[in-house]
């Protein structure tokens, strides 16, 4: 897969996280996942992913949403979409 | 996370971890700088809550998680849509209310949010010590479906009051309701439970009138705020509570801000004389607007 998209797409998702995990300081890496940011439960897991799904223009599954592991995941999944 | 000492609520906390431990973070910021009187206020409720389900504790952290999971897929739709999935009380009924093993569920799940989301523990501290304080005598009072029974059982309670009714379109519900005031072991004496439809009350007039959770389910709630305004006694005072941007099977009026609440009871004729507007778990109120979170919207007013 192309590096540069992906690290695209981290940046937008970072804005993202940043925003709606206003107490979260640390590092958006793609290893970051909901056991490493106390705001982040399933209500939030749910709000992250509309968010994403409304700034990248794409539609998540129902699936996908409960069973990415980290933003990796996410990325790759958004990364996906954008080829199609 | 709880000092021992609050050992009912430190109790239900350990049997709701059991069923549902993917909830501990959550619960975890759920009680992170809960002040001392939050948490006397939370070892009531518990208290109310084990007098409810007794030896059944763990059906209902059962059914709270089972809850807690299907209000997930509400809130895909609402984030998607930017509204409620159910507009009108037929697909509501149909959907939810006629189904009795999903009701149960779901009833015995809203039970322990009153503890678990701490927008309604403030909720109903506010309830008691806004509008329950605060002496006077010979009150008539009622609830309109008054569900799980806490509000009208502290009502019975209450310093004042003479007589207190419930009002409910749903028999199932009133069945449960006058159960739960048995187990709260209120004065029974007082207490009238009736199959009553708002939109057709009886020539009755009351000093004190409960409405909480109940606006977001109906179709018109300003008729219903009418509806209230007849039967409350001029002085008399009301106390609504009703959420905002809160997805639920049942939920069929959007309100998008607290301030639209406390508008449409002002609308019909209440003045206004306290409000508390209470984020969800782990949100500041600011946070809570900008993100469109859920907020609960508590309002206490007077008929003049
Ligand atoms: C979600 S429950 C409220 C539970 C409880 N009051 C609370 O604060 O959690 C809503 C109740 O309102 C009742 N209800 C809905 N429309 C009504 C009407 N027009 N007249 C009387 N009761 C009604 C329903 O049957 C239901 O039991």
């Amino acid at each position: 897969m192309n590096e540069i998209s992906r690290d695209a797409i981290l940046a937008d998702v970072t804005e993202v996280i940043r925003d709606i995990f206003d107490e979260y300081e640390g590092p958006v890496t793609p290893d970051l996942n909901a056991a490493k940011v106390p705001q982040w439960d399933s209500l939030a897991h749910v709000q992250l992913m509309v968010l994403l799904e409304k700034k990248f223009g794409i539609r998540f599954k129902m699936s996908e949403i409960q069973s990415f592991k980290n933003l990796g995941d996410v990325i790759a999944s958004i990364e996906n979409a954008q080829e199609r | 996370m709880i000092p021992d000492r609050f050992d009912k609520l430190s109790s239900i906390l350990k049997i709701q971890l059991q069923s549902f431990p993917e909830h501990e973070n959550y619960l975890k910021r759920r009680f992170s700088g809960e002040m001392l009187e939050q948490l006397e206020f939370c070892e009531f409720v518990a208290g109310m809550i084990f007098a409810l389900t007794k030896d059944d504790i763990k059906t209902f952290c059962d059914d709270y998680a089972w809850l807690s999971r299907m209000v997930i897929d509400e809130e895909v739709h609402f984030r998607r849509h930017s509204r409620y999935r159910l507009s009108s009380f037929a697909e509501a009924f149909e959907q939810v209310y006629s189904n009795n093993p999903f009701m149960t569920k779901y009833m015995n799940g809203l039970l322990m949010t009153q503890l678990w989301w701490r927008n309604h523990t403030e909720v109903l501290r506010f309830f008691r010590d806004s509008f329950l304080a605060g002496g006077g005598k010979d009150r008539d009072c009622v609830e309109i479906g008054p569900g799980h029974g806490l509000l009208l059982g502290m009502t019975v309670a209450s310093d004042g009051c003479r007589s207190a009714e419930g009002w409910d379109i749903s028999e199932a519900s009133l069945a449960n309701t006058s159960k739960a005031l048995a187990d709260l072991g209120v004065d029974l004496t007082k207490v009238t439970m009736r199959e009553v439809n708002l939109f057709n009350a009886p020539e009755m007039q009351f000093d004190r009138i409960v409405f909480s959770e109940v606006l977001e389910h109906l179709e018109e709630p300003q008729a219903a705020l009418q509806a209230l305004f007849k039967i409350c006694r001029p002085g008399g005072r009301i106390f609504v509570h009703a959420p905002v941007n809160s997805p639920a099977p049942d939920h069929l009026y959007l309100f998008r801000t607290p301030e639209e609440v406390v508008d449409m009871v002002s609308s019909v004729g209440f003045e206004i004389l306290d409000t508390r507007f209470e984020p969800c778990t782990g949100a500041s109120l600011a946070r809570a607007r900008k993100l469109d979170l859920t907020i609960s919207a508590a309002v206490v007013a007077r008929r003049s």
